[in-house]
């Protein structure tokens, strides 16, 4: 099992996310940017904290715009939409959140449908977002060429970002805090489309930024799965993911 | 006119609408929805598509009252943030891509921004009510200020923004991201 290490946290990432934050609040991102952090809010307490605090920065500004004032009828479509709305909420409870998947990895992989998913909408939504932090706030390490946004199976919400540095490593960034239970550890898996099964790269600490080095594996290529799995403290006893899926993602060639 | 902003309690509003109270809602609305409005319209251009944004922000604020949290910032604050995010969401692209420095700007009025940027940031009630944004804009460089005032008042996007002062895109945005390390070390 391969023992990571942690240096220079959490810099590079907090300012990635505060440059991500300012110019999500200011309004100048891109449309997809903006869906991306959209996206990443409800998961993301430290970039919510750093959009809040951006919100509270520039509100002032808003005492340069002149009231002007909205046509009359506006308040009277605004009163029968609220009657719906409270009509509707009373009729229909919010849905119970999905409980979290279960299936263990290895046994679900077979089936495609979670790769499939991954690659309609929400893993095209992670990508962008990957270009927004690592491509255009934190400009990319000199040869860096393959990176992976590994996403939650759930609801595709973004928790890393990972960038090969050299052929040798790969860097694991962290997108925020995350728990996991006291007696369970993180474990990083990698399977290429020609490989028979998935290979461990060592257990990961949650929240943390660290190097992966790669000398058990053959290298990074294009569309390379990887995957962080919720296994007992030391590690997957039998050498395939046992747990449950945490994060996934595939990788792609970036330069 | 309303009255002025400090002497209205968003707060206890806010969390009036959270317990369902509709009055409560029809007061924050007769407060603020002029000067939301005003925002709105500035973000997406379009008195028309500005009421159903407006109408969306308060169907909105009305449901989600309750996810306010006084800890996260002020109720004025998630209020105008609600409001902007969904004018943002639906500024147009055609509106937006369009000549930029000759039609779709013609409906701002460049002299009266500018106009009133100097009145306001001279007034003691800017001073009172904007703090430390106010000082630390004006410790930016003019056309580094005018980009994050384009940005957030106006709604444009970086390439309009670049059109408007001149600038290649590549330096807007350089700009838009050292004010924006800038204001934060200022305002910290």
């Amino acid at each position: 099992m391969n023992q990571t290490t942690s240096p220079n946290f959490p810099d590079d990432a907090d300012n990635a996310q505060q440059a991500l934050a300012g110019e999500y609040v200011l309004g100048t991102l891109s449309r997809e940017e903006r869906q991306a952090v959209d996206a990443l809010l409800g998961s993301n307490p430290a970039l919510r904290a750093a959009v809040d605090a951006w919100q509270q920065r520039l509100l002032p500004l808003v005492s340069l715009v002149e009231p002007v004032a909205p046509s009359e009828r506006l308040w009277q479509r605004i009163e029968r939409s609220l009657d719906h709305a409270d009509a509707a909420a009373k009729v229909s409870p919010a849905p119970a959140r999905a409980a979290p998947r279960s299936v263990p990895w290895w046994r679900d992989f077979q089936s495609l449908a979670l790769w499939r998913g991954l690659t309609a909408g929400g893993f095209a939504l992670a990508t962008l977002l990957a270009a927004v932090l690592v491509l255009k706030v934190a400009a990319p390490l000199p040869g860096t060429r393959y990176m992976v946004v590994l996403v939650a199976p759930q609801d595709r919400s973004p928790g890393w970002v990972m960038q090969t540095s050299s052929d040798r490593k790969i860097e694991l960034i962290p997108l925020g805090a995350m728990e996991i239970p006291a007696d369970k550890a993180l474990e990083l898996w990698t399977k290429a489309d020609d490989w028979n099964a998935p290979i461990s790269l060592g257990l990961v600490k949650p929240g943390e930024r660290v190097q992966v080095p790669l000398d058990r594996i053959p290298g990074v290529q294009p569309n390379q799965l990887f995957e962080l799995t919720l296994e007992p403290p030391t590690g997957s006893p039998t050498g395939r993911p046992t747990g449950p899926i945490h994060f996934i993602g595939r990788s792609v060639k970036v330069s | 006119m309303s009255v002025h902003f400090d002497d209205f309690d968003y707060e206890a509003t806010l969390l009036a609408c959270a317990a369902g109270e509709r009055a409560a809602m029809q007061r924050l609305y007769e407060q603020e929805a002029g000067r939301l409005f005003g925002v709105v319209r500035r973000i997406v251009r379009d008195a028309a598509l500005a009421e159903d944004v407006l109408h969306d922000a308060c169907v909105n604020i009305w449901t989600r009252a309750a996810s306010f949290d006084p800890a996260r910032g002020s109720a004025r604050g998630w209020i105008y943030s609600v409001a902007r995010n969904l004018a943002l969401n639906a500024r147009r692209d055609d509106l937006r891509e369009a000549d930029v420095p000759h039609e779709a700007l013609q409906a701002i009025d460049d002299q009266a921004s500018l106009a009133a940027w100097e009145a306001v940031s001279r007034s003691d009630q800017w001073a009172d009510s904007a703090g430390r944004v106010s000082h630390c804009l004006a410790e930016l460089e003019p056309v580094r200020r005018d980009c994050i005032m384009y940005a957030y008042v106006e709604g444009l996007s970086q390439k309009e923004i670049a059109a408007r002062v001149e600038a290649p895109l590549g330096t807007v945005k350089a700009w838009i991201q050292r004010s924006l390390v800038a204001l934060r070390a200022c305002m910290s």
